[in-house]
Protein backbone atom coordinates (compact mmCIF):
# COMPACT_ATOMS: atom_id res chain seq x y z
CA UNK A 1 0.00 0.00 0.00
CA UNK A 2 1.24 3.18 -0.67
CA UNK A 3 1.40 6.08 2.14
CA UNK A 4 2.65 9.81 2.02
CA UNK A 5 4.47 11.15 4.57
CA UNK A 6 6.26 13.98 4.28
CA UNK A 7 9.00 14.90 6.67
CA UNK A 8 9.04 18.33 8.51
CA UNK A 9 11.90 20.19 9.45
CA UNK A 10 14.91 18.93 6.93
CA UNK A 11 17.80 18.75 7.90
CA UNK A 12 21.07 20.28 6.26
CA UNK A 13 23.94 18.63 6.94
CA UNK A 14 23.27 14.15 6.75
CA UNK A 15 26.53 13.50 8.08
CA UNK A 16 26.16 10.69 10.60
CA UNK A 17 27.39 13.57 13.56
CA UNK A 18 25.01 16.01 12.72
CA UNK A 19 21.14 15.49 12.77
CA UNK A 20 20.13 12.80 11.18
CA UNK A 21 16.81 12.85 9.36
CA UNK A 22 16.27 9.25 10.06
CA UNK A 23 16.73 10.00 13.63
CA UNK A 24 14.66 12.89 14.20
CA UNK A 25 10.97 12.20 15.46
CA UNK A 26 8.83 13.41 12.87
CA UNK A 27 5.09 12.76 12.59
CA UNK A 28 3.67 12.14 9.56
CA UNK A 29 1.85 15.32 7.48
CA UNK A 30 -1.99 14.24 7.15
CA UNK A 31 -1.52 15.14 2.91
CA UNK A 32 -4.66 12.66 1.67
CA UNK A 33 -7.26 15.04 4.66
CA UNK A 34 -8.38 11.61 6.80
CA UNK A 35 -6.18 11.73 8.90
CA UNK A 36 -5.75 8.06 9.38
CA UNK A 37 -2.16 8.09 10.97
CA UNK A 38 -2.76 10.32 13.99
CA UNK A 39 -5.87 7.98 14.35
CA UNK A 40 -3.83 5.02 14.62
CA UNK A 41 -1.00 6.57 16.72
CA UNK A 42 -4.37 8.23 19.22
CA UNK A 43 -5.55 4.19 19.14
CA UNK A 44 -2.20 3.03 20.26
CA UNK A 45 -2.10 5.74 23.62
CA UNK A 46 -5.11 4.66 24.17
CA UNK A 47 -4.65 0.66 24.08
CA UNK A 48 -1.18 1.43 25.96
CA UNK A 49 -3.24 3.17 29.22
CA UNK A 50 -6.00 0.39 28.90
CA UNK A 51 -3.69 -3.13 28.02
CA UNK A 52 -0.80 -4.68 29.70
CA UNK A 53 1.07 -6.71 27.18
CA UNK A 54 3.78 -8.64 27.76
CA UNK A 55 5.04 -8.35 24.33
CA UNK A 56 4.84 -5.25 21.81
CA UNK A 57 5.40 -5.55 17.90
CA UNK A 58 6.26 -1.73 16.40
CA UNK A 59 7.05 -0.55 13.41
CA UNK A 60 5.46 -0.42 9.36
CA UNK A 61 3.02 -2.47 7.57
CA UNK A 62 5.07 -5.23 8.03
CA UNK A 63 4.23 -5.66 11.70
CA UNK A 64 0.50 -4.11 10.80
CA UNK A 65 -0.29 -6.82 8.40
CA UNK A 66 0.67 -9.67 10.85
CA UNK A 67 -2.17 -8.40 12.98
CA UNK A 68 -4.37 -9.41 10.22
CA UNK A 69 -3.25 -12.83 9.38
CA UNK A 70 -4.20 -16.07 11.39
CA UNK A 71 -0.63 -16.87 12.70
CA UNK A 72 -1.47 -13.88 14.65
CA UNK A 73 -3.99 -15.50 17.00
CA UNK A 74 -2.26 -18.89 16.88
CA UNK A 75 1.32 -17.80 17.74
CA UNK A 76 1.11 -14.27 19.37
CA UNK A 77 -1.74 -13.73 21.05
CA UNK A 78 -1.43 -16.12 23.56
CA UNK A 79 1.70 -14.51 24.41
CA UNK A 80 -0.38 -11.12 25.14
CA UNK A 81 1.01 -8.90 22.54
CA UNK A 82 0.23 -5.22 21.25
CA UNK A 83 0.73 -4.18 17.73
CA UNK A 84 1.58 -0.78 16.94
CA UNK A 85 2.80 -1.07 13.17
CA UNK A 86 1.19 1.52 10.94
CA UNK A 87 1.97 0.82 7.23
CA UNK A 88 4.47 3.80 5.12
CA UNK A 89 6.26 4.60 8.67
CA UNK A 90 9.95 5.27 8.44
CA UNK A 91 12.28 5.04 11.28
CA UNK A 92 11.27 8.90 11.86
CA UNK A 93 7.80 8.21 12.40
CA UNK A 94 8.05 5.21 14.77
CA UNK A 95 10.27 7.78 16.39
CA UNK A 96 7.70 10.18 17.04
CA UNK A 97 5.12 7.57 17.83
CA UNK A 98 7.24 6.08 20.91
CA UNK A 99 8.18 9.76 22.05
CA UNK A 100 4.77 10.38 22.12
CA UNK A 101 2.57 8.29 24.04
CA UNK A 102 2.86 4.68 22.91
CA UNK A 103 5.37 3.44 25.78
CA UNK A 104 3.35 4.85 28.21
CA UNK A 105 1.68 3.18 30.98
CA UNK A 106 2.72 -0.77 29.71
CA UNK A 107 6.00 -2.56 30.96
CA UNK A 108 6.38 -5.35 27.85
CA UNK A 109 9.14 -7.87 29.00
CA UNK A 110 9.77 -7.51 25.31
CA UNK A 111 9.73 -5.17 22.04
CA UNK A 112 9.80 -6.54 19.09
CA UNK A 113 11.21 -3.64 16.18
CA UNK A 114 10.74 -4.26 12.60
CA UNK A 115 10.87 -0.82 10.75
CA UNK A 116 13.35 0.46 8.03
CA UNK A 117 12.14 -0.10 4.28
CA UNK A 118 10.76 2.72 3.98
CA UNK A 119 13.12 5.22 4.70
CA UNK A 120 13.82 6.61 1.20
CA UNK A 121 16.00 9.08 0.47
CA UNK A 122 18.18 7.88 3.03
CA UNK A 123 21.20 6.44 3.21
CA UNK A 124 22.22 3.10 4.99
CA UNK A 125 23.86 4.47 7.57
CA UNK A 126 21.18 7.25 8.17
CA UNK A 127 18.46 4.21 8.77
CA UNK A 128 20.81 2.26 10.64
CA UNK A 129 21.01 5.54 12.72
CA UNK A 130 16.91 5.87 12.84
CA UNK A 131 17.19 2.48 14.13
CA UNK A 132 19.36 2.76 16.52
CA UNK A 133 17.88 5.92 18.30
CA UNK A 134 14.41 3.72 18.32
CA UNK A 135 16.27 1.26 20.49
CA UNK A 136 17.75 4.17 22.54
CA UNK A 137 13.81 5.83 23.51
CA UNK A 138 12.61 2.14 24.37
CA UNK A 139 15.48 1.47 26.62
CA UNK A 140 14.69 4.92 28.17
CA UNK A 141 11.35 4.74 28.56
CA UNK A 142 11.08 0.62 29.21
CA UNK A 143 14.37 0.16 31.13
CA UNK A 144 13.70 -3.42 31.79
CA UNK A 145 12.40 -4.78 28.31
CA UNK A 146 14.76 -6.36 26.24
CA UNK A 147 14.73 -4.99 22.05
CA UNK A 148 14.60 -7.49 19.50
CA UNK A 149 15.23 -5.82 16.42
CA UNK A 150 14.15 -7.41 13.61
CA UNK A 151 16.05 -7.38 9.94
CA UNK A 152 14.63 -6.14 7.67
CA UNK A 153 13.64 -7.91 4.78
CA UNK A 154 14.93 -7.92 1.09
CA UNK A 155 12.55 -6.52 -1.77
CA UNK A 156 12.13 -6.42 -5.53
CA UNK A 157 11.31 -9.48 -7.76
CA UNK A 158 15.20 -9.29 -8.88
CA UNK A 159 18.09 -7.84 -7.41
CA UNK A 160 17.97 -3.91 -7.14
CA UNK A 161 19.74 -1.20 -4.80
CA UNK A 162 17.22 -0.95 -2.18
CA UNK A 163 18.22 -4.96 -1.83
CA UNK A 164 21.55 -3.78 -1.17
CA UNK A 165 21.29 -1.03 1.31
CA UNK A 166 18.26 -3.30 3.14
CA UNK A 167 21.26 -5.85 4.13
CA UNK A 168 24.06 -3.05 4.91
CA UNK A 169 21.49 -1.79 7.12
CA UNK A 170 21.45 -4.86 8.96
CA UNK A 171 25.02 -4.93 9.40
CA UNK A 172 25.54 -1.85 10.48
CA UNK A 173 22.75 -2.68 13.21
CA UNK A 174 23.97 -5.98 14.13
CA UNK A 175 27.25 -4.19 14.86
CA UNK A 176 26.09 -1.71 16.68
CA UNK A 177 23.80 -3.82 18.97
CA UNK A 178 26.25 -6.48 19.80
CA UNK A 179 27.82 -4.34 22.43
CA UNK A 180 24.05 -3.78 24.15
CA UNK A 181 22.92 -6.49 26.43
CA UNK A 182 19.20 -4.98 26.36
CA UNK A 183 19.20 -5.43 22.47
CA UNK A 184 19.66 -7.72 19.93
CA UNK A 185 19.67 -8.70 16.16
CA UNK A 186 17.00 -11.01 15.18
CA UNK A 187 17.70 -11.93 11.07
CA UNK A 188 13.80 -13.62 10.07
CA UNK A 189 14.71 -13.65 6.35
CA UNK A 190 14.18 -17.84 5.90
CA UNK A 191 15.67 -17.51 2.23
CA UNK A 192 13.17 -15.68 0.57
CA UNK A 193 15.93 -14.73 -2.22
CA UNK A 194 16.29 -17.54 -4.50
CA UNK A 195 19.09 -19.45 -6.39
CA UNK A 196 18.44 -16.84 -9.44
CA UNK A 197 17.97 -13.59 -7.49
CA UNK A 198 14.30 -13.73 -7.80
CA UNK A 199 11.84 -13.28 -4.60
CA UNK A 200 8.69 -14.99 -5.02
CA UNK A 201 4.84 -14.21 -5.33
CA UNK A 202 3.74 -17.00 -3.11
CA UNK A 203 6.00 -15.63 -0.35
CA UNK A 204 5.27 -11.49 -0.97
CA UNK A 205 2.57 -10.96 -2.96
CA UNK A 206 4.07 -7.56 -4.38
CA UNK A 207 7.89 -8.44 -3.83
CA UNK A 208 7.73 -5.82 -0.59
CA UNK A 209 4.67 -7.36 1.72
CA UNK A 210 4.78 -11.12 2.86
CA UNK A 211 1.49 -13.06 2.41
CA UNK A 212 0.20 -15.74 5.01
CA UNK A 213 2.53 -18.47 3.71
CA UNK A 214 5.67 -15.67 3.81
CA UNK A 215 4.79 -14.94 7.59
CA UNK A 216 4.69 -18.17 8.87
CA UNK A 217 8.18 -18.62 7.85
CA UNK A 218 8.91 -15.56 9.44
CA UNK A 219 7.31 -15.44 12.70
CA UNK A 220 7.46 -19.56 13.62
CA UNK A 221 11.24 -18.88 14.27
CA UNK A 222 10.47 -15.27 15.82
CA UNK A 223 8.13 -16.62 18.05
CA UNK A 224 11.06 -19.56 19.24
CA UNK A 225 12.62 -15.93 19.73
CA UNK A 226 10.50 -14.32 21.85
CA UNK A 227 9.06 -17.11 23.76
CA UNK A 228 12.46 -17.88 25.19
CA UNK A 229 13.23 -14.11 25.80
CA UNK A 230 10.12 -14.36 28.08
CA UNK A 231 11.27 -17.14 29.90
CA UNK A 232 14.39 -15.53 31.02
CA UNK A 233 14.56 -13.42 33.89
CA UNK A 234 14.03 -9.71 33.95
CA UNK A 235 16.13 -7.54 32.84
CA UNK A 236 18.01 -5.16 35.11
CA UNK B 1 -24.66 9.68 -46.29
CA UNK B 2 -24.59 8.44 -43.12
CA UNK B 3 -25.30 10.29 -40.35
CA UNK B 4 -25.12 9.71 -36.44
CA UNK B 5 -27.44 11.38 -34.00
CA UNK B 6 -24.91 12.51 -30.82
CA UNK B 7 -26.30 12.41 -28.15
CA UNK B 8 -24.21 14.65 -25.43
CA UNK B 9 -24.50 14.64 -21.33
CA UNK B 10 -22.53 17.22 -19.34
CA UNK B 11 -21.23 15.24 -16.06
CA UNK B 12 -20.71 18.05 -13.66
CA UNK B 13 -24.24 19.63 -14.08
CA UNK B 14 -26.97 18.69 -16.34
CA UNK B 15 -28.56 21.79 -17.80
CA UNK B 16 -25.49 23.74 -18.05
CA UNK B 17 -24.47 25.42 -21.43
CA UNK B 18 -21.13 23.92 -22.63
CA UNK B 19 -19.39 23.77 -26.40
CA UNK B 20 -18.10 20.54 -27.46
CA UNK B 21 -14.79 20.36 -29.59
CA UNK B 22 -13.77 16.81 -31.73
CA UNK B 23 -10.28 16.89 -32.50
CA UNK B 24 -9.91 20.88 -32.37
CA UNK B 25 -12.82 20.85 -34.79
CA UNK B 26 -15.75 22.79 -33.47
CA UNK B 27 -18.93 20.09 -33.84
CA UNK B 28 -21.89 21.81 -31.99
CA UNK B 29 -21.85 25.37 -30.65
CA UNK B 30 -23.41 26.11 -27.26
CA UNK B 31 -25.42 23.38 -27.05
CA UNK B 32 -27.66 22.61 -24.07
CA UNK B 33 -27.67 19.24 -22.03
CA UNK B 34 -28.88 17.00 -22.69
CA UNK B 35 -29.38 17.77 -26.87
CA UNK B 36 -28.29 16.41 -30.05
CA UNK B 37 -26.62 17.45 -33.27
CA UNK B 38 -26.38 15.51 -36.30
CA UNK B 39 -22.94 14.55 -37.42
CA UNK B 40 -20.91 12.69 -40.64
CA UNK B 41 -19.99 9.64 -40.43
CA UNK B 42 -16.24 11.14 -41.33
CA UNK B 43 -16.73 13.22 -38.06
CA UNK B 44 -17.86 10.35 -35.97
CA UNK B 45 -14.45 8.16 -36.89
CA UNK B 46 -12.30 10.88 -36.22
CA UNK B 47 -13.63 11.43 -33.14
CA UNK B 48 -13.83 7.97 -32.08
CA UNK B 49 -9.64 8.05 -32.87
CA UNK B 50 -9.26 11.09 -30.25
CA UNK B 51 -11.67 11.21 -27.52
CA UNK B 52 -9.36 13.95 -26.19
CA UNK B 53 -12.34 16.51 -24.47
CA UNK B 54 -14.30 13.22 -24.24
CA UNK B 55 -14.16 10.68 -21.36
CA UNK B 56 -16.13 8.08 -24.13
CA UNK B 57 -18.43 7.10 -26.77
CA UNK B 58 -20.90 4.32 -26.87
CA UNK B 59 -22.28 3.50 -30.19
CA UNK B 60 -25.61 1.62 -30.36
CA UNK B 61 -26.53 -1.05 -32.43
CA UNK B 62 -28.97 1.87 -33.79
CA UNK B 63 -26.52 4.03 -34.74
CA UNK B 64 -26.94 6.03 -31.89
CA UNK B 65 -23.60 7.64 -29.87
CA UNK B 66 -23.79 8.71 -26.50
CA UNK B 67 -20.47 10.45 -25.38
CA UNK B 68 -20.09 11.23 -21.60
CA UNK B 69 -17.73 14.45 -21.05
CA UNK B 70 -16.79 16.37 -18.17
CA UNK B 71 -16.94 20.06 -19.17
CA UNK B 72 -15.24 20.86 -21.99
CA UNK B 73 -11.60 19.66 -20.78
CA UNK B 74 -9.60 16.71 -20.97
CA UNK B 75 -10.25 14.44 -17.58
CA UNK B 76 -6.83 13.78 -16.14
CA UNK B 77 -8.83 10.56 -14.44
CA UNK B 78 -8.81 8.81 -17.89
CA UNK B 79 -5.79 9.58 -19.07
CA UNK B 80 -3.61 6.09 -18.88
CA UNK B 81 -0.90 6.20 -17.40
CA UNK B 82 1.99 3.64 -15.66
CA UNK B 83 3.85 4.27 -12.00
CA UNK B 84 6.78 5.80 -12.11
CA UNK B 85 9.86 3.75 -10.29
CA UNK B 86 10.33 6.31 -7.70
CA UNK B 87 11.93 3.78 -4.88
CA UNK B 88 14.21 1.90 -7.37
CA UNK B 89 13.07 -2.31 -7.09
CA UNK B 90 10.80 -2.05 -9.83
CA UNK B 91 7.65 -3.46 -8.09
CA UNK B 92 4.72 -1.96 -10.10
CA UNK B 93 5.99 -3.48 -13.33
CA UNK B 94 6.89 -6.93 -11.53
CA UNK B 95 3.34 -6.92 -11.06
CA UNK B 96 1.73 -6.10 -13.73
CA UNK B 97 4.16 -8.00 -16.25
CA UNK B 98 3.18 -11.13 -13.80
CA UNK B 99 -0.56 -10.35 -14.24
CA UNK B 100 0.10 -10.08 -18.07
CA UNK B 101 1.96 -14.08 -17.78
CA UNK B 102 -0.78 -15.32 -15.85
CA UNK B 103 -2.99 -13.69 -18.62
CA UNK B 104 -1.48 -16.06 -20.91
CA UNK B 105 -1.45 -19.10 -18.63
CA UNK B 106 -5.14 -18.28 -16.77
CA UNK B 107 -8.75 -18.73 -18.30
CA UNK B 108 -10.90 -16.98 -15.56
CA UNK B 109 -14.52 -16.90 -15.30
CA UNK B 110 -13.86 -13.64 -13.17
CA UNK B 111 -11.28 -10.81 -13.30
CA UNK B 112 -10.75 -8.81 -10.45
CA UNK B 113 -9.10 -5.86 -10.95
CA UNK B 114 -7.88 -2.15 -9.06
CA UNK B 115 -6.30 -1.12 -6.44
CA UNK B 116 -4.86 -2.41 -3.01
CA UNK B 117 -8.52 -3.25 -2.06
CA UNK B 118 -8.80 -5.87 -4.45
CA UNK B 119 -5.21 -7.26 -4.16
CA UNK B 120 -5.51 -7.64 -0.35
CA UNK B 121 -8.32 -9.34 -0.94
CA UNK B 122 -6.75 -12.10 -1.96
CA UNK B 123 -4.37 -12.75 0.82
CA UNK B 124 -7.23 -13.36 3.15
CA UNK B 125 -8.84 -16.45 3.61
CA UNK B 126 -12.20 -14.96 2.23
CA UNK B 127 -10.37 -15.31 -1.71
CA UNK B 128 -9.85 -19.01 -1.00
CA UNK B 129 -13.28 -19.77 0.00
CA UNK B 130 -15.22 -17.65 -1.85
CA UNK B 131 -13.75 -16.31 -4.65
CA UNK B 132 -11.25 -18.58 -5.77
CA UNK B 133 -13.77 -21.29 -6.71
CA UNK B 134 -15.20 -19.04 -9.32
CA UNK B 135 -12.14 -19.15 -11.39
CA UNK B 136 -11.19 -15.79 -10.38
CA UNK B 137 -7.86 -13.86 -11.16
CA UNK B 138 -6.87 -10.92 -8.91
CA UNK B 139 -5.39 -8.57 -10.79
CA UNK B 140 -4.65 -5.37 -8.10
CA UNK B 141 -2.10 -3.48 -7.07
CA UNK B 142 -1.92 -1.34 -3.99
CA UNK B 143 -1.67 2.32 -4.27
CA UNK B 144 -3.12 2.18 -8.08
CA UNK B 145 -5.55 5.32 -9.46
CA UNK B 146 -7.82 5.44 -12.52
CA UNK B 147 -5.05 6.28 -14.86
CA UNK B 148 -2.73 3.30 -13.46
CA UNK B 149 -5.90 0.51 -13.80
CA UNK B 150 -6.59 2.23 -17.43
CA UNK B 151 -2.81 1.53 -18.41
CA UNK B 152 -2.59 -2.12 -17.22
CA UNK B 153 -5.54 -2.85 -19.37
CA UNK B 154 -4.48 -1.28 -22.24
CA UNK B 155 -0.83 -3.09 -21.78
CA UNK B 156 -1.74 -7.18 -22.03
CA UNK B 157 -3.86 -7.11 -18.53
CA UNK B 158 -6.98 -8.28 -20.43
CA UNK B 159 -4.92 -10.33 -23.09
CA UNK B 160 -6.04 -14.22 -24.32
CA UNK B 161 -8.79 -13.91 -21.51
CA UNK B 162 -12.61 -13.86 -22.08
CA UNK B 163 -13.93 -13.91 -18.22
CA UNK B 164 -17.99 -13.51 -17.55
CA UNK B 165 -17.59 -10.88 -15.27
CA UNK B 166 -15.38 -8.24 -14.61
CA UNK B 167 -15.00 -6.77 -10.68
CA UNK B 168 -13.64 -3.34 -11.16
CA UNK B 169 -12.71 -1.10 -7.64
CA UNK B 170 -10.25 1.79 -7.95
CA UNK B 171 -10.82 5.47 -7.39
CA UNK B 172 -9.79 5.99 -3.54
CA UNK B 173 -6.21 6.91 -4.84
CA UNK B 174 -7.26 9.36 -7.36
CA UNK B 175 -5.82 12.19 -4.44
CA UNK B 176 -4.96 14.67 -7.40
CA UNK B 177 -8.53 14.70 -9.35
CA UNK B 178 -12.58 15.95 -8.44
CA UNK B 179 -15.37 12.95 -7.67
CA UNK B 180 -16.30 13.80 -11.31
CA UNK B 181 -13.33 13.33 -12.75
CA UNK B 182 -12.67 10.35 -10.71
CA UNK B 183 -15.89 8.98 -11.17
CA UNK B 184 -15.18 9.87 -15.43
CA UNK B 185 -12.35 7.80 -15.16
CA UNK B 186 -14.32 4.56 -13.61
CA UNK B 187 -16.68 4.94 -16.44
CA UNK B 188 -14.02 5.05 -19.31
CA UNK B 189 -12.32 1.76 -17.71
CA UNK B 190 -15.69 0.21 -17.70
CA UNK B 191 -16.20 1.28 -21.33
CA UNK B 192 -13.04 0.01 -21.90
CA UNK B 193 -13.78 -3.52 -20.57
CA UNK B 194 -17.37 -3.14 -22.58
CA UNK B 195 -15.22 -2.89 -25.90
CA UNK B 196 -12.85 -5.60 -24.98
CA UNK B 197 -15.21 -7.91 -23.71
CA UNK B 198 -18.36 -7.24 -25.23
CA UNK B 199 -20.11 -10.29 -23.57
CA UNK B 200 -18.83 -9.81 -20.04
CA UNK B 201 -20.60 -8.22 -17.30
CA UNK B 202 -18.80 -5.40 -15.20
CA UNK B 203 -19.76 -5.11 -11.70
CA UNK B 204 -18.80 -1.93 -10.28
CA UNK B 205 -17.37 -1.46 -6.96
CA UNK B 206 -18.41 1.79 -4.96
CA UNK B 207 -15.48 3.92 -2.83
CA UNK B 208 -15.77 2.72 0.82
CA UNK B 209 -15.44 5.39 3.39
CA UNK B 210 -12.55 6.01 4.91
CA UNK B 211 -11.16 7.67 7.94
CA UNK B 212 -12.24 7.19 11.56
CA UNK B 213 -14.21 10.19 11.66
CA UNK B 214 -16.24 12.02 8.90
CA UNK B 215 -13.64 14.29 6.67
CA UNK B 216 -13.28 15.52 3.04
CA UNK B 217 -12.48 12.11 1.61
CA UNK B 218 -15.43 10.70 2.62
CA UNK B 219 -17.77 12.83 1.23
CA UNK B 220 -15.75 12.90 -2.26
CA UNK B 221 -16.01 9.37 -2.58
CA UNK B 222 -19.52 9.32 -1.72
CA UNK B 223 -19.55 11.50 -4.66
CA UNK B 224 -18.15 9.34 -6.68
CA UNK B 225 -20.76 7.03 -6.15
CA UNK B 226 -23.46 9.40 -6.65
CA UNK B 227 -22.46 9.95 -10.21
CA UNK B 228 -21.08 6.15 -10.73
CA UNK B 229 -25.12 5.28 -9.61
CA UNK B 230 -26.11 7.63 -12.45
CA UNK B 231 -23.88 6.84 -15.15
CA UNK B 232 -23.13 3.42 -14.98
CA UNK B 233 -26.68 2.02 -16.10
CA UNK B 234 -26.47 4.06 -19.62
CA UNK B 235 -23.41 1.54 -20.44
CA UNK B 236 -25.92 -1.52 -20.03
CA UNK B 237 -23.30 -4.12 -18.98
CA UNK B 238 -22.80 -2.58 -16.02
CA UNK B 239 -23.94 -2.97 -12.72
CA UNK B 240 -22.75 -0.92 -9.28
CA UNK B 241 -22.63 -2.43 -6.13
CA UNK B 242 -22.29 -0.23 -2.99
CA UNK B 243 -21.79 -1.41 0.71
CA UNK B 244 -20.58 1.76 2.11
CA UNK B 245 -22.99 2.24 4.30
CA UNK B 246 -22.31 -1.11 6.27
CA UNK B 247 -18.93 0.23 7.80
CA UNK B 248 -20.25 3.52 9.26
CA UNK B 249 -21.59 3.12 12.83
CA UNK B 250 -24.47 5.93 14.00
CA UNK B 251 -21.83 8.23 15.59
CA UNK B 252 -19.75 8.25 11.80
CA UNK B 253 -17.12 6.67 12.89
CA UNK B 254 -15.58 3.38 11.24
CA UNK B 255 -14.32 0.67 13.71
CA UNK B 256 -11.05 -0.87 13.41
CA UNK B 257 -12.04 -4.36 13.10
CA UNK B 258 -13.58 -3.65 9.96
CA UNK B 259 -10.34 -1.52 8.52
CA UNK B 260 -7.18 -1.67 10.20
CA UNK B 261 -5.84 1.55 9.30
CA UNK B 262 -9.54 3.10 8.33
CA UNK B 263 -8.97 2.49 4.73
CA UNK B 264 -7.85 -1.05 4.24
CA UNK B 265 -10.13 -4.09 5.33
CA UNK B 266 -9.67 -6.33 7.76
CA UNK B 267 -10.80 -10.35 7.40
CA UNK B 268 -14.31 -9.29 9.00
CA UNK B 269 -14.58 -6.18 6.70
CA UNK B 270 -13.73 -8.50 3.76
CA UNK B 271 -16.46 -10.75 4.63
CA UNK B 272 -19.08 -7.95 5.23
CA UNK B 273 -18.14 -7.27 1.65
CA UNK B 274 -17.96 -10.82 0.25
CA UNK B 275 -21.59 -11.47 0.75
CA UNK B 276 -23.48 -9.52 -1.08
CA UNK B 277 -20.60 -9.29 -3.96
CA UNK B 278 -20.53 -13.29 -4.09
CA UNK B 279 -24.50 -13.53 -4.14
CA UNK B 280 -24.62 -11.57 -7.19
CA UNK B 281 -21.66 -13.11 -9.10
CA UNK B 282 -23.40 -16.21 -9.00
CA UNK B 283 -26.23 -14.82 -10.11
CA UNK B 284 -24.60 -13.53 -12.74
CA UNK B 285 -22.72 -16.85 -13.06
CA UNK B 286 -25.38 -19.18 -13.60
CA UNK B 287 -27.43 -17.35 -16.21
CA UNK B 288 -27.97 -19.61 -19.31
CA UNK B 289 -26.90 -17.70 -22.42
CA UNK B 290 -30.79 -17.41 -22.93
CA UNK B 291 -31.34 -15.43 -20.03
CA UNK B 292 -27.92 -13.39 -20.63
CA UNK B 293 -29.53 -11.80 -24.02
CA UNK B 294 -32.54 -11.26 -22.56
CA UNK B 295 -31.42 -9.22 -19.96
CA UNK B 296 -28.93 -7.10 -22.34
CA UNK B 297 -31.82 -5.85 -24.66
Amino acid sequence: MDFFCTQSGKSKNMSAEASNPAATPTPCEDTQGDGRWMSQHVRFVSESKDREPDVLFVGDSLVQLMHQFGIWRQLFSPLHCLNFGIGGDATQHVLWRLSNGELDNISPKVVVLWVGTNNHGHTAEQVAGGIMANVQIIHNKLPHAHTLVLGVLPRGRMPNPLRERNTKVNKLVQDALSSLSHASFFNVDPGFVLSDGSISHQDMYDYLHLTAHGYQAVCEPLHAQIKSLLEKPAEN
Amino acid sequence: MCRFQLVVYDLASPGKRFTLYVRGNLLARRLVAPSSTVISRRTLRNSLASNHGLVLFHLSASGRVSCMMSGDELNPAAVPQPVEDLHGDGRWLSQHTRFVQECKDGEPEVLFVGDSMVQLMQQYEVWREIFSPLHALNFGLAGDTTCNVLWRLQNGELENIRPKVVVLWVGTNNHEHTAEQVAGGIVAIAQLLTNRLPKAKIVVLGLLPRGERPNPLREKNAAVNRLLCSWLPRLGQALFLDVSSEFVHSDGAIGSQDMFDYLHLTSTGYRTLAKPLSDLLLQILEETPEERRASLV
